[in-house]
């Protein structure tokens, strides 16, 4: 059962719509995070989730009571923001403190909650400091710390680690997740760095103009894309828009302006009617033009047109009869740029999107 | 140009400050300990038992006191108000807010004159709607300094605190009320000691201009003496100039002494900010 949903909703600011019929719908103890470019509405469907924002339609269920007018401060769910935002004139331990004390716990029993908080995002030792005298780092897990100590029902993080550097956000990010499962937190984590949301995460929303275009668990949306936006947003840089697409028992035929090929049909396929093929850079093949006889099957020929050298890997932009692709190889292969080659699709590493 | 050589654009301001004020207050202070018997603190001795004297720096105190106050509790939530419209509305608020400050103090004090005197407005009216009999006795007591004074610093203290509050980032109440805090809660928790150092530099501004001010108590006091209308008094009047040095020199001990309080409240109240 869920443990709260939303119920398209739309929210619109000065006329325009931010989110329009929007449903999302999250069980109790998984963490969710909400993946997409900039602008796209995930810090408003956070907001809107906290309370700080109130839809001009729609519905959010909480434990299914209706929750829409329910006012922030009386929702009990944690918000982590970007810039931490603590109290500059509290200190650590007061800041940590400041719900315990409106909830009106002894004044023992908020000493004994703040200390095992502490503990848990292993600051113990910092109570007496004040937030100018952390680091970022330090600083994101008092903000966590915070948000945590009044047992909420519902823990919404909004960029928590944008501001850390790369080797900061790695360890936090694993951080957050052992303690979100060893606490059973039902959490809603908004980011818009890819491998952040799929380490991290139950289930990723890749969200695009105020929609989710696709929520599953992050193996299934790094394979399976649904939409082009979503597979465009995750990596797959080329695209084929197939003319037809004939489906039999084990295989997909697909054809686009006189060239045919085969996809390998496989039962995680969800995708019944995606006429675009998305394939990766890194999936597709490139052989020279003289070591093959016969043409073989799903491949064209092509001629190598930018070369660029990535360090690990070379890109090569290859011109085809049927459009341009990009492909990564291995630095130990190299071609020219204007050399003739033949760019095969394997049959099982194209998926079909819409 | 060299980092180090940057003091030298305070050169100039700080010369005219050394001729034009540095060393005649110094003087000033240094003619009150020497009479023709040479050094000597008789002369504030003499002040501190004089119950006139005294008078008049108690009332003068008092009057910078509620003049203060009455600013803090009229100003603040003007303050929080403006601090929270947008850009535009904002910007025109302000100007109204200081428009106050553009006119004359001796037109301002002429008009509260026509306002709360025997004959004002304000008499008028309570007697025509028969909630008095005679009229009140405003003007030309410390309570009309107050009103006037109130009238002339209040902008100074909303600009000060919008200043403030304006910086406050709106996460932080964002924060509270996700932790469970009423609207209330928010003001008395975060706003208010958020907003401390404004309130302390605004209260020293309308106490320390309270405190020296001169026009308005001189017009709206009457025979009512403050502690500048009576050094006015004693200088160009009696031609009392060693009285009239004494008293400034107090006034600038007190000045810096409320400063200090000032400031070691606000330390307290807001360790960090
Ligand atoms: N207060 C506001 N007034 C008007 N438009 C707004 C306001 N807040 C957000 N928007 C608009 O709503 C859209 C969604 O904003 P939102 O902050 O939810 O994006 P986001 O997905 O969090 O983006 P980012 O990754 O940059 O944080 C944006 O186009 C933004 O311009
Ligand atoms: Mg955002």
């Amino acid at each position: 059962m869920a443990l709260f949903t939303l119920q398209d909703i739309s929210v619109a600011y000065n006329k325009q719509n931010i989110l329009k019929d929007f449903n999302l719908e999250i069980e109790k103890g998984k963490l969710v995070s909400l993946l997409g470019p900039s602008g796209c509405g995930k810090t408003t469907t956070l907001r809107l989730i906290a309370g700080f924002l109130q839809a001009n339609e729609g519905k959010f269920l909480f434990k299914e009571k209706d929750y829409t007018k329910v006012p922030v401060n009386k929702r009990n769910f944690g918000f982590v923001f970007q810039n931490y935002a603590l109290f500059p004139h509290l200190s650590i331990f007061d800041n940590i403190a400041f719900g315990l004390r409106l909830r009106k716990n002894s004044k023992s029993e908020i000493e004994k909650k703040v200390m095992n908080v502490l503990e848990i995002v292993n600051l113990k030792g910092f109570e007496k400091r004040y937030p100018q005298e952390l680091s970022g780092g330090q600083k994101q897990r008092v903000a966590i710390a915070r948000a945590l100590v009044i047992e909420p029902d519902i823990l919404l993080f909004d960029e928590p680690l944008s501001n850390l550097d790369a080797n900061l956000r790695v360890n936090m990010r694993v951080e957050i997740r052992r303690i979100q499962q060893e606490l059973g937190i039902t959490t809603v984590y908004v980011s818009h760095d890819q491998e952040e949301c799929f380490s991290i995460s139950d289930q990723v929303a890749i969200m695009n103009k105020g929609i989710i275009e696709q929520l599953s668990d992050p193996a299934t949306i790094y394979k399976y894309p649904q939409t082009k936006f979503v597979a465009d947003f995750i990596g797959f840089k080329n695209f084929i828009e197939f003319d037809k697409r004939t489906d039999h028992e084990d295989k997909i035929e697909l054809n686009k302006s006189g060239y045919s090929f085969v996809l390998h049909k496989d039962a995680q396929m969800t995708n019944a009617s995606g006429k675009i093929g998305a394939i990766r850079p890194d999936d597709l093949l490139i052989r020279e033009k003289e070591d093959m006889g016969a043409v073989l099957e799903n491949s064209l020929s092509g001629r190598v047109k930018v070369s660029t050298y990535l360090g690990r890997s070379y890109q090569y932009v290859v011109e085809t009869p049927i459009g341009d692709f990009t492909v990564n190889k291995e630095m130990t292969e190299s071609y020219r740029t204007g050399q003739e080659i033949i760019l095969e699709i394997p049959r099982n590493q194209m998926v079909l999107v819409d | 140009m060299k980092k180090r050589y940057l003091y030298l654009l305070l050169l100039p301001g700080l010369l005219f400050l050394t001729i034009f004020m540095i060393i005649p207050i110094l003087l000033t202070i240094g003619t009150t300990f020497f009479t023709e018997n040479g050094f000597s603190i008789q002369g504030y001795l003499d002040f501190f038992k004089d119950r006139y004297f005294i008078e008049i720096l108690l009332t003068t105190l008092r009057v910078s006191l509620f003049t203060t106050i009455i600013c803090i509790l009229l100003g603040f939530p003007a303050a929080y108000y403006i601090s929270k419209l947008k850009q535009r509305k904002k910007a025109i608020m302000l100007l109204l807010t200081i428009f106050p400050l553009l006119t004359s103090p001796v037109v301002r004090s002429f008009s509260w004159m026509v306002i709360i005197g025997k004959n004002g407005v304000v008499n008028k009216m309570l007697m025509g709607m028969g909630l008095i009999e005679q009229p009140l006795d405003i003007l030309y007591t410390p309570t009309a300094i107050i009103i006037g004074l109130v009238h002339l610093f209040l902008p100074l203290i909303i600009v000060t605190l919008v200043g403030v509050m304006e910086n406050i980032e709106t996460d932080l109440l964002k924060a509270a009320e996700s932790l469970g805090a009423s609207r209330l809660a928010v003001f008395s928790k975060v706003i208010i000691p958020l907003s401390v150092p404004g309130l302390v530099i605004g209260s020293i501004l309308v106490f320390v201009g309270s405190f020296t001010a001169y026009t308005t108590p001189a017009l709206l006091g009457g025979k009512q003496r403050v502690i500048s209308t009576f050094l006015y008094q004693n200088a160009i009047t009696l031609n009392e100039w060693q009285v009239a040095s004494i008293v400034a020199t107090i006034m600038i001990a007190v000045t810096v002494l409320i400063i200090s309080i000032m400031n070691g409240l606000a330390k307290k109240l807001n360790p960090k900010g």
